[in-house]
């Protein structure tokens, strides 16, 4: 039966390379864009995340709602927080970071600004996040600084500051009054992401803790994994790990930050539209294929069931040949899709020709790099190959049932 | 030619012949069709948003700043230099402008808010109330209260502002600013509303106080203002217009500089351009695909009229009739494909853009190219789209026809007749 499915599929070998086409050309499309939108997620997630609060981040039960520094880690805390991450088994951790942040007000003569001060450790930052690579002037903070501040390339210009420059930056403190601390442009940051280039400013940890009345606290603390991937793996075991410590809270970047999960989620919607609108297509286009293999051929099945075979059995030599076609051009079409897509764009596609402004990428706290370097995930591939499949069997049933119930005489006696 | 009436016959006939194959390759191309129409129609309305964001929301098309202002906007920096101008004049002229429908003042302070127990730092938006409904849109998001009138001591915040601090309406709230003069206003208002426009980082950030109550406040002078906002009439003609404006404006007295929306939103401008651009490629690929199910279709079908060719070929007919009979077969297909296509696209479109699915309790809003977006899934429709596809369904029909008629008029009579 299979070989009469596989003979019939070759003897019509132009018919079956057309259909074969469409589905080649729509699956190594589908895992072409995919690899993509896999890739500018990651490096959205990352940009944003060694920005932001980490892939995890363990704060107070009650600072993601409330932001105040009234629901901060203390010193207990923060060395039990410190000693759950370092127990993470594994080598997915690559880096943490303690992190103080309060919004505030930065002002100079010029100007007056709401902004995000993160009080940080300039050590352990630098192996967190990137931004000490984003110096456009002067230099990122260094352990011993005091009174230094690292502010973004649009603040700095709405503000009058230059490296050097002397701002006063005001909070409400941990006792509720409002406090000023006067610091010192140490250097000056460019992301291309808005809200970070305006509304961001690192400072020393200390200096936080001195200014903010609270000594030895943190707001977050902040881990950086290799990849998003093990993000509720990694959340998982360090709530086992912190189960006992109630005013500990472990949150993955999802909940975390999420302005980014709702932009990420609102492109993968649109991935997944559009996909389902190629696949629909593949789709009619086997159906086709497959019902006028078995129209223009009642004589042949005429004669098949004349020779002996039943209905049910046409009808599965019918059914069997929609699959091989199916499942040779899937094959085809995801190996194609992939070579194409590894051998030609392995180091990255290059976008940027077609924006000059960098910000035009920047969305949700992170930023897509214009050089896009595609990711596959081998779930998403069989997946794709599965979809593939099912389309395939769904679309042969029919035909193959209209086969089965060919009328034998009507359809040997109609010559053409 | 009475013998292409014939043809355009034979083609229509030949088409009903096989019902079911012509139905399921005319449901494959409506189907084409409606999605590139929504893929595109959503993609508008994504832009559509963003720009009703990025400009309409706050900016205003045409900004008019002292030449100092940008891009420092440096507080000192108010139209006129530090002796200000006469405001009334200065509107006047430019309403006087037959391009331009409105004009709003502005004045921008940076402050802290504080509630008593909580305090935040804010963006001070002074406006003239009633010029500011005319240009942007925020003051007409107003999700409780009212808005504040001038020399009250009235102020109106954003929602998560509110949260924030704690405030309801009719609750006091000083507001602490750096003044022009190097001392720190201060001063007790009333909060009188708040407004929502569904974006956090504006419904976080924003305080909007009447004019003269920020001036008083910043200790600056009652013709002193940082940007003078306009609605323009054409507002694809905004750089036009803006570069017609700076020419009127220049002369003795205060310099000025005319800025359309495009020059403060560059990365905007160029997003927008970056999806029109991914349309035309989605809608590409689309069609495309939809290229291979009917030259498939078709091919098989001129296999199975072999013999039919044949004779017509015998009896006397150019290979070129025999072709054209088969490009008829796609055109009507197409026409038959797009009629199916807009009946059923149009009431999907009109309904989806009246009452478009609002993920806003599912999904956050957030920041797209320096502008925001709220996930509510608008479909903007315009008469370009439908009628682009409509051209690219019908030469996706005649192009996937081209082939099988080729192959059509290469049918040698005798072989055929023959032997099949």
């Amino acid at each position: 039966m299979l070989k009469l499915a596989a003979r019939s599929v070759g003897r019509n070998a132009r018919r079956s390379a057309l259909t074969a086409a469409a589905m080649v050309i729509g699956l190594a499309l589908l895992i072409f864009s995919r690899s993509l939108a896999e890739g500018a997620h990651e490096q959205w997630i990352t940009s944003a995340i060694r920005i932001g609060s980490g892939h995890v981040a363990i704060q107070a039960p009650e600072y993601l709602e409330s932001g105040k520094l009234e629901h901060r880690i203390g010193a207990v805390g923060h060395e039990r927080a410190l000693r759950a991450v370092e127990s993470v088994s594994g080598d997915q951790v690559l880096a943490h970071t303690p992190r103080l942040s309060v919004d505030g007000l930065a002002s100079s003569a010029a100007s007056a600004l709401p902004i995000r001060i993160e009080g940080v450790d300039p050590e352990q930052e630098r192996a967190f996040s990137d931004l000490d690579e984003k110096v456009e002037d002067g230099r990122y903070l260094e352990p011993g600084d005091r009174l230094h501040a690292y502010v973004g390339v649009e603040l700095a210009r709405r503000l009058g500051l230059k490296v050097g420059t002397r701002f006063v930056l005001t909070a409400q403190s941990a006792a509720g009054d409002v406090e000023g601390q006067l610091v010192r442009v140490a250097g000056i940051f460019r992301t291309s992401i808005p809200e970070m280039d305006q509304g961001l400013i690192h400072i020393p940890i200390e200096t936080a803790r001195e200014w903010l009345g609270t000594p030895d606290a943190v707001t977050t603390v902040a881990v950086l994994l290799a990849t998003s991937r093990d993000t509720d793996r990694v959340v998982s075991e360090l709530r086992d790990a912190l189960a006992g410590a109630s005013d500990l809270r472990v949150l993955g970047w999802r909940q975390a930050a999420p302005e980014l999960d709702s932009a990420l989620r609102m492109d993968d919607y649109g991935d997944y539209v559009f996909h389902s609108i190629l696949f629909a297509i593949v789709a009619l286009a086997i159906l086709n294929a497959v019902m006028m293999s078995v129209l223009g051929r009642r004589r042949e099945f005429g004669l098949l069931q004349a020779l002996g075979l039943t209905g049910a059995q046409t009808g599965w030599v019918v059914f069997g040949e929609g699959l091989f076609l199916t499942a040779v051009s899937g094959v085809v079409g995801m190996v194609l899709g992939f070579l194409f897509t590894w051998g030609f764009f392995r180091n990255g596609l290059d976008f940027s020709g077609l924006v000059e402004s960098e910000g035009a990428w920047a969305s949700a706290g992170g930023m897509v790099d214009p050089v896009i370097v595609p990711t596959f995930h081998s779930s998403q591939v069989l997946l794709s190959l599965y979809f593939i499949l099912i389309i395939g069997t769904l679309a042969s049933i029919y035909p193959a049932l209209r086969a089965s119930k060919l009328d034998v005489a009507e359809a040997m006696k109609f010559d053409r | 030619m009475a013998s292409d009436g014939v043809w355009w016959r034979v083609a229509w006939r030949n088409l009903w012949r096989n019902r079911g194959r012509t139905l399921i390759t005319a449901s494959g191309l409506a189907f084409g069709y409606l999605s590139a129409v929504v893929m595109v129609g959503l993609t508008d309305g994504m832009v559509a948003e963003l720009i009703e964001n990025g400009t309409r929301l706050m900016m205003g098309q045409v900004q008019v700043h002292s030449a100092e202002y940008l891009p420092e906007r440096n507080m000192h920096h108010t139209i006129g230099g530090y002796d200000g101008v006469d405001l009334e004049a200065l509107l006047a002229r430019l309403e006087a402008n037959p391009d331009v429908t409105a004009a709003a003042p502005r004045l921008y302070g940076g402050g802290l808010l504080s509630s008593g127990d909580e305090t935040k730092a804010g963006l001070l938006y002074g406006v003239d109330p009633d010029r500011e409904q005319q240009v942007s849109t925020l003051l007409s998001r107003v999700s409780q209260g009212r808005l504040p009138v001038p020399d009250a001591y009235e102020i109106l915040v954003g929602v998560e502002m509110a949260r924030q601090l704690s405030l309801s309406i009719g609750a006091e709230v000083v507001v602490v600013a750096p003044a022009s003069d190097g001392s720190m206003g201060n001063d007790l208002f009333t909060l009188v509303g708040t407004f929502e426009t569904g974006t956090p980082a504006i419904d976080a950030n924003y305080a909007v106080l009447p004019l003269s109550d920020l001036q008083y406040l910043m200790a600056m002078d009652p013709g002193r203002v940082h940007e003078v906002a306009l609605t323009v009439t054409r507002a694809w003609d905004t750089p036009l217009i803006a570069s017609g404006l700076a020419a009127s404006l220049e002369g003795s007295g205060p310099q000025f500089e005319v800025t359309p929306w495009t020059d403060l939103r560059p990365e905007l401008a160029e997003a927008i351009g970056l999806m029109d651009a991914v349309n035309y490629l989605i809608a590409g690929i689309i069609f495309s695909m939809a290229i291979f199910g009917v030259a498939n279709t078709m091919l098989i079908g001129t296999f199975e009229r072999r013999r039919e060719f044949a004779v017509v070929r015998a009896l006397g007919t150019t290979p070129l009739g025999v072709g054209r009979t088969v490009v008829y077969e796609g055109m009507i297909l197409g026409a038959i494909s797009l009629a199916v296509g807009a009946a059923i696209t149009w009431p999907i479109v009109v309904w989806w853009h009246n009452s478009p699915p609002d993920l806003t309790s599912v999904l956050g809003g957030f920041s797209f190219s320096g502008s925001q977006w709220r996930p509510i899934l608008r479909i903007e429709y315009s008469y370009d789209t439908p009628i682009i596809c409509a051209v690219a369904l019908f030469l996706t029909a005649v192009l996937a026809a081209l082939y099988p008629a080729w192959k059509a008029t290469r049918v040698p009579p005798a072989d055929a007749l023959a032997d099949r």
